[in-house]
């Protein structure tokens, strides 16, 4: 209702098409030229990714990289996927894996900021530094065992620590904004007991680890989001959330948000959940919503089980899905926060003008990019007079590995805003009504 | 054919998919316990001669079973070869292909209520019990469109004034001998291709799942295969040797363990005095499943899949993963980490959809696996357990993964059927290839790697009938992956692929002279 309501709203005043499109032109013009680097960098992988056989190649490779125990068996690898499983020659595979291997570096150091949370600190002051904020992901292996998750809490409750002590010695951020200091975490991490099928198995394994997590984040002030994954691990993400922070020991605080996936076909209802937690907590719930990472995934799996398609096909329907999901956050503050995660300047034009029109402006309203995708989108926002912030993967390139294929395939997929947006120079097509 | 379509799964993740299933198990269970007749043409004989017990729960009656005596194995099979054969092979291809039709849908219609039973009956976890009705579905379909193929004949070659056919005449009766692990999806599958073909079916569910067979025979015949061309006799190995014997059977459609099967097999091939036919036997046989993780395997894909080709049904299942053979510059991480899945593993009651590891089947398969265990931990070393739960009536086993066996242990190469599994290091896959190799078993293999060039070796030197590669070694699906093994695993049909109804049908071949007075008419 409250989206149909506000829809005919801006649609009636007329204006909201005509201030989006302003929107757009002012954060494109804000934003800084890409280095030289990555702008090669960028056309070297739209060349790959022009090749079908190449581009398969070339991700297989990045994906096998990190178990090769040399570059030679690197190499051998590649040549492999090139030739389809029949045998390599001996020569060549030595020096070819070593370009290779430096090129993973380069290209997971993109993405992947940092080793550990210690070490991407210049780089976070360095956000802070400009205005633009941060939260960190501390990538990681798949959970398998208790051990392992019991890993993960401690590493988050370490990175914790690291952010609190660098956001006090950096000041209070400006008035009105969230804590500098902002850790997602990964719920599939934080137990190896998730069964889709059986949701709430995983609840109390996963909540007595997140329940530590946030006792330390109250401590140093941080702010904790809980990521959302595959379809496979959401109604657990959402029974760890909406049991978790309503607790009485943490209704009030520490800052914390939830993810909301507007692929979903059902994310409308998701919405709802999310803003009766909301309801249910003292301090504001903060809602990132996005298009979604997993939707090869949710395919594949669907058709796989003959079951309906839980995304929507096309991006375009996505896309409207997230707008209308956008005005219904925006209206649901200050019980809410909402997080606009998407490189999509229509998408983050259509926020800004929406809420430019709200009572409430652009408070509780921040924009979130990924590391070595939305750079420049960051500044840009930043320049325009919103709050930016850095979606930030800390970790080694074998466990970022998963993460890093992903954010590959995303900036090549033929689907993708980033790549669309690199193929057409009008902006009036880009900033086009989805 | 290729755009066969499965019959979609249950999605448990749905909240009130969940809501239905407890429905269906209330409402089940306020029934209990169900009668399990011999039934032979229009004659049902009920009785507590054979009583199925819930696995979870011992002093539960699931099922009470008439057992066919020898007599009532000689009527079935006597009115099979007369009346049922005659009344069904009569009848064309598409006639019989609707009457499987109609049985697919009546137990699509009941599939809640079948699974239910399974759940009930083997201790079949929800998720595998509602696959298991799906899988019975997906073949009556299939064999029903196979059976239409089937009947146009095979392509043979005319010449003028030489008109030469091929086509398949149904055997004549087929004696259906089914386990209780996949109880309704695995028998049905055998009964329905060789219904399909046009023979009459005698079949003889396991001692464990007279319920599941009597349900499955409720269905065929509601959907209107004649009475004489169906009877289901209920019993323990005698009834089957006594199917197995009965010289008016043509062929046996066996799925089961290896000592039985070779039995049948010698059995079948003696010729009684006036027997005019020799029978045909086509088995579906144990397996000892390697799986080869690669040095260069992604461990957070291989080991998912491990653990559930390993544990789900508690490893009963032909397909399960027994022995994992791993890379050496792999093998400590692989086993740490599936050591801590092992331990996270729940192992309870097939009712709670949390359940990894069901109890096992009966006291029999306890006692095999508590004592593969003990030989275990005296001959190498127990590396994880879980914990078998505490309090519960039924037989739990705790899975275990064991290392460091020596190549000579018999845990190596004798199917176990529980919830235990090996792992060993190999140099490279060339020594995995060996060891898969030297094996008397051929019926599902993995391979876990990301090098093409391992993958292509491992498909062209594995003898096994199914390969899976980079994912999980269970879960043949219908029209997908053609089942069946090869080796001592089997006698190479495929089940749910496109030639399994030729093991129902003998070849026959009509050439015509067309030539009249010098003419082609």
């Amino acid at each position: 209702m409250e989206t149909v309501g506000s829809q005919d709203r801006v649609e009636a005043s007329g204006d909201l098409e005509a201030t989006v499109l302003q929107r757009g032109r002012e954060l494109v013009a804000a934003e800084p030229r890409r280095s030289p680097l990555r702008a090669l960098d960028d056309a070297v992988t739209r060349r790959i990714s022009s090749r079908p056989a190449m581009r398969s190649a070339f991700y297989r490779m990045v994906d096998v990289a990190p178990v090769c125990s040399s570059p030679r068996e690197l190499g051998a690898h590649f040549v492999a996927y090139l030739r389809g499983g029949r045998p390599p020659g001996p020569l060549g595979a030595s020096a070819l894996g070593l370009a290779l291997a430096l090129a993973n570096r380069i290209a997971g150091r993109r993405f992947i900021v940092a080793s550990s949370p210690d070490r991407a600190m210049p780089y976070v002051r360095g956000l802070w530094d400009r205005g633009i904020g941060a939260t960190l992901d501390l990538l990681g292996e798949a959970v398998v065992r208790a051990g392992e998750a019991d890993d993960y809490a401690g590493r988050c409750i370490d990175a914790l620590g690291v952010l609190g002590r660098e956001a006090a010695a950096a000041g209070a951020p400006p008035d009105g904004d969230p804590p500098r200091a902002d850790l997602s975490v990964k719920p599939s991490a934080l137990t190896a007991e998730i069964r889709p099928w059986a949701p709430w198995s995983a609840t109390e394994d996963a909540a007595m680890r997140l329940r530590a997590i946030l006792r330390r984040a109250q401590v140093v002030g941080a702010h904790v989001h809980i990521d959302m994954e595959s379809l496979d691990s959401r109604e657990a993400t959402l029974a760890l959330a909406g049991s978790v922070l309503a607790e009485e020991e943490f209704r009030a605080g520490p800052s914390a948000g939830v993810v909301l996936q507007a692929y979903l076909r059902d994310a409308t209802e998701i919405a709802e959940q999310m803003l009766d937690l909301a309801d249910r907590r003292e301090a504001p719930l903060s809602i990132r919503l996005v298009k979604g990472a997993y939707w090869d995934h949710e395919r594949i799996e669907s058709t796989e089980h003959g079951w309906p398609e839980p995304v929507f096909a096309t991006r375009r329907a996505t896309d409207r899905n997230f707008e209308a999901l956008t005005r219904t956050l925006l209206d649901a503050r200050p019980r809410i926060r909402l997080a606009i995660g998407s490189h999509n300047i229509r998408s983050i034009a259509h926020a800004l003008a929406y809420a430019d029109g709200t009572a409430a402006g652009r408070d509780g309203l921040e924009f979130q990019v990924l590391r070595g995708l939305g750079d420049e989108l960051a500044v840009a926002i930043h320049g325009c007079g919103a709050r930016a912030r850095v979606y930030t993967p800390v970790g080694d390139l074998i466990a970022g590995m998963a993460y890093l294929v992903r954010r590959l395939l995303e900036n090549t997929s033929n689907d993708s805003f980033l790549v669309t947006r690199g193929r057409t120079a009008d902006l009036e097509t880009l900033l086009e009504r989805p | 054919m290729s755009d066969f379509v499965n019959t979609p799964t249950l999605d448990f993740r749905r909240p009130p998919v969940r809501d239905q299933v407890g429905a269906a198990l209330a409402e089940l269970d306020a029934r209990l316990p169900l009668a399990a007749p011999v039934r032979v043409g229009d004659d049902s004989r009920t009785a507590e001669e054979l009583v199925s017990a819930d696995p979870g729960r011992t002093d539960r009656a699931v099922a009470l079973a008439a057992v066919a005596s020898s007599e009532e194995v000689d009527e079935a099979v006597t009115l099979a070869a007369g009346e049922g054969r005659r009344a069904w092979s009569a009848r064309p291809a598409a006639e019989r292909a609707q009457v499987l039709e109609r049985a697919a849908g009546i137990l699509q219609e009941r599939r809640l209520e079948v699974a239910a039973l399974e759940v009930r009956e083997c201790a079949k976890p929800w998720r595998e019990a509602d696959a298991d009705v799906c899988e019975a579905i997906d073949f009556l379909r299939y064999y029903a469109a196979r059976a239409i193929d089937l009947d146009a004949g095979a392509e043979v070659t005319s010449i003028p004034g030489e008109a030469n056919r091929m086509g398949y005449a149904p055997l004549g009766v087929v004696a259906v001998i089914a386990p209780w692990n996949f109880p309704v999806a695995i028998l049905c599958g055998m009964t329905a291709g060789a219904l399909a073909a046009g023979n009459a079916v005698v079949m003889k569910p396991a001692e464990q799942s007279p319920g599941c067979g009597a349900l499955l025979a409720d269905v065929l015949l509601a959907a209107g295969v004649p009475a004489a061309a169906l009877a289901i006799t209920q019993g323990e190995g005698k009834t089957g040797a006594a199917l197995v014997e009965h010289p008016l059977v043509d062929a046996i459609a066996f799925t089961g363990s290896l000592p039985v099967g070779a039995g049948i097999v010698e059995s079948a091939a003696r010729l009684a005095p006036g027997q005019r036919h020799f029978k045909r036997v086509l088995a579906e046989l144990g397996g000892k499943n390697c799986a080869y993780v690669d040095g260069d395997a992604d461990l957070d894909d291989a080991i998912p899949a491990l653990m559930a080709g390993a544990f789900g049904f508690a490893g009963q299942k032909c397909s399960a993963t027994s022995r994992v053979l791993v890379h050496e510059s792999r093998i400590d991480e692989l086993a740490e980490r599936m050591s801590g899945a092992v331990e996270a593993l729940s192992v309870g009651q097939a009712e709670r959809l949390e359940t990894d590891v069901p109890p096992l089947i009966d006291a029999d398969a306890k006692e095999r696996l508590d004592a593969a265990a003990e030989q275990a931990a005296s001959e190498g070393t127990v590396l994880a357990r879980a914990d078998a739960p505490a309090g519960e009536q039924g037989w739990f086993v705790a899975p275990a993964l064991v290392g460091g066996l020596p190549e000579s242990s018999s845990l190596l190469d004798t199917e176990l059927f529980g919830p235990l599994v090996t792992v060993e290091a190999v140099g490279d896959a060339e020594e995995a290839l060996a060891r898969i190799d030297a094996l008397p078993f051929a019926l599902t293999g993995g391979v876990h790697s990301r090098d093409p060039v391992t993958i292509r070796r491992f498909a062209e030197a594995t003898p096994v009938g199914n390969l899976y590669v980079n994912r999980g070694m269970t879960g043949a699906m219908v029209g997908r992956q053609p089942f069946g093994g090869n080796r001592l695993s089997g006698t190479g049909s495929k089940a749910g692929g496109p030639d399994y109804l030729l093991g129902f049908v003998e070849p026959r071949v009509v050439s015509e002279r067309t030539v009249r007075h010098g003419l082609i008419v």
